[in-house]
């Protein structure tokens, strides 16, 4: 199967200080890719090439390509709106407008698709049921989202960036800031997405990779070390840097 | 020994300006009020001025206070908001410095050159005259510093999450501007926009003789005609009056418009104080 990203020999600047080193990668379709590595390393920053968020920051500047199907992402010609709109993401912390839980829902989709006004109810509904947070807050949908906990926010992020209908969701540390409880409601939330969805998702955690990926990149110090499937880099890794790191989670690049 | 006497010198310096800075303010107000404060009553806010301001009130002088200063915002705002979002979102990083520059440049210009220029360009090239139009253009261009400036702070506290949160969802940077940056810097625009016009409530100089005349009319019908204003009204009764009634109406007046000024600050200290109180939470 032909993969969904193909990235070339990136290397990625800001400024003086090079955050990406040579990385030759490929991600599939549908698979729930998870990206490890020590803090610093650049996994958000792969992720971010993904989506161009990258951009923004003073500095940038990337050599190399990367490909989305078959359109080379940092051409000048890419309308970056439409990549996002494609390529979805979830933050670290999540990020809830000071709005009532219906509208952040929407926040995307009614400045996206704002002639399926008629539908918009139903988008709630649908994608507040796909992270298990309908039940919770179907009563109050027009409450402030600034009340939800951190757990229910992350969540509501998660349907806001769905309600898009994007291909991808990238997701960078999404649990890091979250407790326990909401941290595995948002692994089985993963779990159940993929398939229909392609998901890449950042962690420092070594077991949150394990029970949820189906690909593994491990990245450290900017350079990729090894790639493969989550079952043999656990059980099996083929480079002594990634064996050290899953030991001692230190590594030596 | 001799550091603990310097410390002493530096603390009472420092004391004792900051004493006299406020008991300048307070010695100002204080005057104003006693002074003004025997001619206010509700007939003097409501009724026109009489015989050249000895008597009568001062209804059309605050009520061209408010025209003057109402169209200078309506005027100042739009250009102020989308300059400052140019400069923000659009402008490439090395030309911020010298944008800023300009902006602070132009608010050094005495208000005397902006009310000289004003009226050259719209009381003569564009055939406007002394009229209160004229007035709000030169106002307009005053205030367009402090305005801009204040738009451009509140776009920049934005936090960057909220910014990110939009362009990740697909937002183009025009809809960015109105779904995030624009609602998420609102109450600091209003702010900016009120510290401007409480500035321009107080100018004289760039409005005396281009926008207002001492007495004889009372709301403008047209575009070109001139109005009366507070301020205005405050600086000929000064200059002019024998009569003691027409001093404490100078006074009145000023009260009138300190009170003004100051409800215009106080009101932007309160929307500002709402915001830090949601970036908190």
């Amino acid at each position: 199967m032909k993969p969904l990203f193909t990235l070339k020999d990136v290397s990625l600047y800001y400024g003086e200080s090079q955050v990406l080193k040579n990385i030759s990668l490929t991600i599939d379709k549908g698979k729930v890719t998870s990206i490890i590595g020590p803090s610093g390393a650049g996994k958000s920053t792969i992720l971010r090439t993904l989506n161009r968020m990258n951009d923004r920051i003073p500095g940038f500047q990337l050599s190399g390509e990367v490909f989305f199907d078959d359109e080379n992402l940092y051409n000048n010609g890419t309308k970056v709106h439409l990549l996002r709109q494609n390529v979805g993401m979830v933050f670290q912390k999540p990020c809830i407008f000071p709005k009532s839980i219906y509208d952040n829902v929407l926040f995307g989709v009614r400045h996206l698709y704002s002639r399926r006004k008629h539908e918009f109810s139903q988008i709630v509904e649908e994608t507040l049921k796909a992270v298990s947070l309908w039940d919770e807050v179907k009563d109050k949908l027009n409450q402030s989202a600034l009340e939800l906990s951190q757990g229910q926010q992350q969540r509501l992020s998660i349907a806001r960036a769905l309600a898009v209908e994007p291909r991808v969701l990238l997701m960078d540390e999404p649990t890091s800031s979250l407790d326990p409880t909401s941290t595995c409601a948002i692994e089985e939330l993963v779990g159940r997405l993929s398939g229909n969805l392609t998901i890449v998702i950042v962690t420092h955690k070594l077991d949150q990779a394990k029970k949820i990926a189906d690909d593994v990149v491990f990245i450290c110090e900017g350079k990729l070390i090894e790639h493969g499937r989550s079952e043999n880099i656990f059980s099996n890794p083929s480079q002594q840097q990634t064996k050290d790191y899953l030991k001692w989670h230190l590594c030596k690049c | 020994m001799r550091r603990d006497l310097k410390e002493v010198i530096f603390f009472s310096a420092c004391i004792i300006t900051t004493v006299t800075a406020i008991s300048l303010l307070f010695i100002i107000l204080s005057a104003i009020l006693v002074r003004g404060l025997p001619a206010i009553n509700l007939e003097f806010l409501t009724t026109e001025s009489k015989e050249f301001g000895q008597n009568g009130g001062i209804l059309y002088q605050t009520m061209g206070t408010f025209i003057l200063i109402g169209m200078a915002g309506i005027l100042a705002f739009p250009i102020a908001l989308g300059s400052a979002v140019y400069q923000t979102e659009y402008l490439s990083l090395s030309l911020r410095g010298t944008a800023d520059l300009l902006v602070y440049a132009l608010n050094a210009v005495p208000t005397i050159i902006f009310g000289l220029f004003g009226y050259m360009f719209f009381g003569v090239f564009l055939k406007l005259g002394v009229s209160w139009l004229t007035g709000s253009f030169i106002l307009a261009i005053m205030v367009l510093p402090t305005v801009l400036v204040s738009i451009k702070e509140a776009i920049e506290s934005i936090p960057f999450k909220y910014l990110e949160a939009g362009l990740a969802l697909g937002l183009t940077q025009e809809r960015l501007v109105r779904a995030v940056i624009i609602p998420q810097s609102i109450h600091g625009m209003v702010t900016g926009l009120l510290l401007g016009l409480a500035r321009a409530a107080g100018e004289t100089a760039a409005i005396m003789f281009t926008a207002t005349t001492f007495s004889g009319v009372l709301l403008p019908a047209s575009f070109r005609e001139p109005v009366t204003s507070l301020q205005t009204h405050i600086l000929i009764l000064a200059q002019e009056a024998i009569n003691p009634r027409a001093l404490t109406n100078a006074w009145g007046a000023a009260l009138v418009l300190v009170a003004l000024i100051m409800l215009m600050s106080l009101g932007s200290m309160l929307i500002r104080a709402t915001i830090t109180h949601e970036a908190e939470r």
